[in-house]
């Protein structure tokens, strides 16, 4: 029965083209604004193909309850939720397996990049809100909370940036969207990686592929978390381009 | 002046130049380790980062909120990563929740934890709380901007190094305006003579703060 179905979906076509007009190495759209929420030290907005994703970072703080706090570093608490709505059929907004899994790999891929060394016994609170999913959207995520830490001034040795590459009907394909990520020989792995060292931050596969198809999964990849990270740039640098006269900043009081 | 923006990750330079601020060095090249600006003409390589949270130093002269009573003394929120405190013993008066006091940073540990000392108990006025990165552009060269921001507004004012400004009369309203044009462009070139000019403006020309020079046009309402 799933052979039928194979032969029934064309992932890429003759013309190297796939379902939705890409092609096999081109991303979604990707929109990144940096600085949208005021009472955050940093956040960022992003917009990747459908995926749309709020990440808030505060801190570095003082890190509560006081048993998680390290004198050596500074504590990542990244947390991933997916609102409600965010997928077709409603979400129980209760944590579940896949969100603390992916809260924990992100923190850690985070943690690589941050000179947490510099901030003992505190915490740094990200927190990303998936609003609408389709595919990837771990990674959107983590793109997300690398701007926001970044629009945070917390010191980093790089950014993070990244894609999914993998497999849908027997092509290797970048930044797999949901058609593609329920092919019967579907295969998805987010790479997600400091650009400018080129170390891998994080890697996740499920599915099959052969030495012959990683290598070349992994070179598509690379030059696409380049292109995500040029998007990076220009959002962080936009924010600084030219103040609007008439745009006035948010009033930061204090109470009492 | 040329002035590059770079964000955490780019290069800085490519030549052996002395560490600055915010860079870290790899495979012999320095790079920045957040957002901010790099003056390519210097002799030191070093980012002026655009956002971050204040670090507390010695000798650093802060303003702080007293958030809770203990039993022998207060706890004080300074802008950091953890609030302080302020025994009862170096107090002559009576604090509360709220109030406002400036100090002296006497020690900082390993931790960042401080000490403090030297505390004033301020009486009225108001706060305006700026990015602690932008104290610098607040205070200007030999605290240039700040005489501006004084003869511009007849306001009293006392900068904490941790981003908080105490004021108390003169034209407050006014002061805030300005304070927030400097944190929004604090970036850009020249902005002493954009915030006189500003000022200027604001105040309908009764009296000027400065020779007015070409950088005036006419920003304001």
């Amino acid at each position: 029965m799933a052979k039928k179905k194979e032969e029934q979906v064309v992932y890429v076509d003759s013309k190297g083209k796939r379902l939705d007009g890409r092609k096999t190495d081109e991303l979604r759209p990707i929109k990144i604004t940096a600085g949208v929420i005021p009472r955050a030290d940093g956040s960022a907005y992003l917009e990747w193909g459908q995926n749309k994703v709020f990440a808030a970072v505060y801190g570095p703080r003082e890190c509560l309850p006081k048993h998680t706090a390290s004198p050596y570093k500074s504590v990542i608490k990244f947390e991933y939720r997916m609102a409600t709505f965010s997928v077709p059929d409603r979400k129980n907004p209760k944590p579940g397996r896949r969100e603390v899994e992916i809260s924990k790999v992100c923190g850690e891929a985070l943690e690589k990049a941050i000179f947490v060394e510099k901030f003992p016994n505190t915490a740094i609170d990200i927190t990303v809100e998936i609003i609408d999913s389709n595919a990837g959207s771990r990674i959107a995520a983590l793109t997300a909370a690398s701007v926001a830490l970044a629009d945070a001034g917390i010191p980093m040795r790089d950014m993070v940036c990244g894609t999914s590459v993998g497999k849908a009907g027997g092509k290797i394909i970048v930044d797999l969207d949901k058609n593609e990520e329920d092919a019967p020989d579907a295969v998805d792995i987010p790479v997600a990686m400091l650009p400018n060292s080129k170390e891998i931050v994080l890697l996740q596969l499920d599915g099959i592929l052969s030495r012959k198809e990683w290598d070349e999964a992994y070179k598509l990849a690379e030059a696409a978390a380049a292109k995500v990270y040029e998007i990076q740039k220009e959002a962080l640098k936009a924010k600084y381009a030219i103040s609007k006269e008439d745009e006035v900043a948010p009033v930061k009081g204090v109470e009492g | 002046m040329t002035k590059r923006l770079v964000i955490p990750g780019e290069l800085v330079t490519e030549e052996r130049k002395k560490l600055g601020s915010h860079v870290f060095v790899r495979e012999g090249k320095i790079y920045s380790d957040s957002m901010g600006l790099v003056n390519d003409e210097a002799d030191f390589a070093s980012v002026v980062p655009l956002e971050g949270k204040y670090m507390p130093q010695q000798n650093d002269v802060i303003i702080g909120v007293i958030t809770a009573e203990r039993f022998a003394g207060y706890s004080v929120d300074i802008n950091s990563f953890y609030p302080s405190f302020v025994s009862k013993k170096e107090l002559r008066e009576v604090l509360k929740p709220g109030s406002i006091i400036s100090a002296k940073i006497m020690k900082v540990n390993e931790l960042n934890e401080v000490e403090l000392g030297s505390i004033r108990l301020f009486f009225g006025g108001e706060i305006i709380q700026v990015s602690p990165v932008k104290i610098p552009r607040v205070i200007g060269k030999e605290g240039s901007m700040l005489n501006i921001l004084r003869d511009g507004t007849g306001s009293n004012i006392i900068v904490g190094r941790n981003g908080r400004l105490w004021v108390k009369g003169g034209n407050t309203d006014l002061l805030r305006k300005g304070i927030l044009k400097i944190d929004r462009e604090a970036h850009l070139d020249n902005l002493t003579n954009r915030i006189s000019g500003f000022l200027n403006a604001e105040n309908g020309n009764k009296k000027p703060v400065m020779a007015q020079d070409e950088s005036l046009n006419g920003e304001g309402e």
